[in-house]
């Protein structure tokens, strides 16, 4: 076997035992510790067995995951509808570049409170939340990858007086789209930090929420379990997106050949 | 010195007159603090002290926790980028670590650390800063010129130095770009975490605001805060900027 050929073999399996003696550390340390605040990793994964598949868990993630889906939707649809006009016209792009930085200096957890007073504590406070926060990374990624269209496809498009919604739609769509999906990929990780955020204010469900009532109840193990369940959520979310976004940039891989 | 935007300043301020107008003459006052309203809030809440005393402890937990996670990151990064082996061996904790969403941790340091004092949030702050860093240190070590290394080791540079006098150097655009994406995250997480344990900061004024519905004083919190946000992009942009003249402006990995 080749040295290269080795090392694929046992870099994988190394990563993999080095998590194991992580764990084990920790099973051993929280043994000994005996502390109510540090589970072992065994409690942890018996909490897990037994809250994950329960109605209630399940219901949280549900309303948890429509406001993800939803907030994501909305804020695909605005960021790139603004990032394509403040990418193709300079005027706009003065005229709206101060308030867009000042907008995206707002951390989200700011207006949660005002959303709940205008809104009320249902989903339209959360989901008005979320897709604030979503939408400026993909803005601001539409708008650079819109600017960073060479002229010279620019200049064709305006000599073959290709119309302005076709340009829009068939050529400053397609250019932009990596530097787009480089913007969505952002946002994948974003949205779940901005349910969580949404759902700490005002409570009434979400897996935000979950975890305030664990935390309020001391019980540990179920508020270990309830952010291992976000942690997994992530990294499946972005394994996803990983996939659909090789599906979507073939062509652009194809031409590059990276 | 870059000229100042005219048009589009100009047009912050009419938004704000037509926001001014709308909550008027829509009678909105009782749940939207109209910007007059806001900002006469704003100006007698720092003047009586409450809200300027407020700034501080939330600065005091941000920094604090942003330089914990540069210290780690970076010297985690430099380590973990140069070597295949220590790359191998911690991908799969730091996957397993890296997609927690930092706020889902805000609970846990609260028993943890105990709902008051900073250290819960300095805690998540440093958590949720340290990827950014961490991830675009190993890329730029990663990225760096071999040639360099090359150079440097058949001049005797030891392996120290090597860190220091070249990886560190060549890494430093990745390392400030991965810094803003921190900073922005980390100032939510901040905020968040005040908002949930009250320990002082514009995040705790704000939930007691928000608790005691007094509408001006909670929007006074929300314009202060997004003038702390303007304020360290602006400020973290203009020193990548003149410190690191020879890169560009590096975009981040994420």
């Amino acid at each position: 076997m080749t040295p290269s050929g080795a090392r694929r073999l046992t870099e994988p399996v190394l990563g993999v035992l080095v998590f194991l003696v992580v764990l084990g550390i920790w099973e051993l340390w929280a043994g000994a510790a005996d502390s109510f605040l540090v589970p072992t990793a065994s409690e942890v994964a018996e909490r897990v067995w037994h809250v994950w598949p329960t109605s209630d868990f399940l219901s949280q993630v549900g309303q948890s995951l429509k406001r993800y889906a939803v907030g994501f939707a909305l804020a695909t649809a605005i960021g790139i509808g603004l990032g394509l006009v403040v990418g193709t016209s300079h005027a706009a792009r003065r005229t709206l570049e101060p308030i867009l930085e000042l907008l995206r200096a707002v951390p989200a957890i700011a207006i949660v409170p005002a959303a709940i007073i205008v809104l009320g504590p249902g989903d339209a406070s959360r989901i008005t939340v979320i897709t604030f926060g979503l939408c400026f990374p993909i803005l601001v990624n539409t708008a650079e990858g819109v600017q960073a269209i060479s002229p010279e496809v620019r200049d064709t498009a305006s000599m073959l007086h290709v119309g302005r919604v076709e340009r829009m739609v068939h050529i400053y769509l397609p250019a932009a789209l990596p530097s787009i999906m480089a913007g969505l990929r952002i946002a994948v990780s974003l949205g779940l930090v901005l349910v969580v955020v949404s759902e700490f204010v005002g409570e009434q469900n979400g897996i935000g929420y979950y975890l305030v009532v664990q935390q309020s109840e001391f019980d540990y193990p179920a508020l270990y379990a309830g952010i291992l369940f976000l942690g997994l959520l992530g990294y499946g979310l972005n394994r996803l997106f990983l996939v659909v976004e090789r599906r979507v940039l073939a062509w652009h891989y194809g031409a590059t050949g990276d | 010195m870059r000229q100042v935007n005219v048009a589009g300043w100009l047009f912050v301020v009419v938004v704000t007159l037509l926001v001014e107008a709308g909550v008027r003459v829509f009678g909105y006052e009782s749940s939207i603090a109209p910007p007059s309203s806001t900002w006469r809030a704003l100006v007698e809440e720092l003047w009586s002290g409450s809200l300027s005393g407020k700034v501080g402890a939330t600065l005091d937990a941000y920094l604090q926790g942003l330089a914990i996670a540069i210290v780690i990151g970076v010297a985690a990064g430099l380590l973990i980028g140069s070597s295949r082996t220590l790359l191998a061996a911690s991908s799969v904790v730091l996957e397993f670590l890296r997609p927690i969403p930092a706020v889902a941790l805000i609970p846990l340091a609260i028993v943890f650390f105990g709902p008051f004092g900073i250290a819960a949030n300095r805690f998540v702050v440093a958590f949720a800063a340290v990827w950014p860093i961490l991830v675009n240190t190993v890329y730029g070590v990663r990225g760096g010129d071999r040639m360099l290394h090359d150079v440097a080791r058949t001049s005797g540079v030891g392996s120290t130095g090597r860190l220091l006098r070249v990886t560190l150097p060549a890494a430093l655009p990745n390392i400030a770009a991965g810094l803003r994406v921190s900073a922005t995250i980390a100032l939510l997480v901040c905020v968040t975490a005040e908002f949930r344990t009250g320990a002082g900061g514009i995040g705790a004024y704000m939930e007691r605001q928000h608790f005691a519905h007094r509408i001006p004083e909670l929007y006074a919190g929300v314009v202060l805060v997004t003038l702390l946000g303007f304020g360290v992009n602006v400020l973290l942009r203009t020193v990548q900027r003149h410190a690191l003249f020879w890169a560009g402006e590096e975009r981040a990995t994420q």
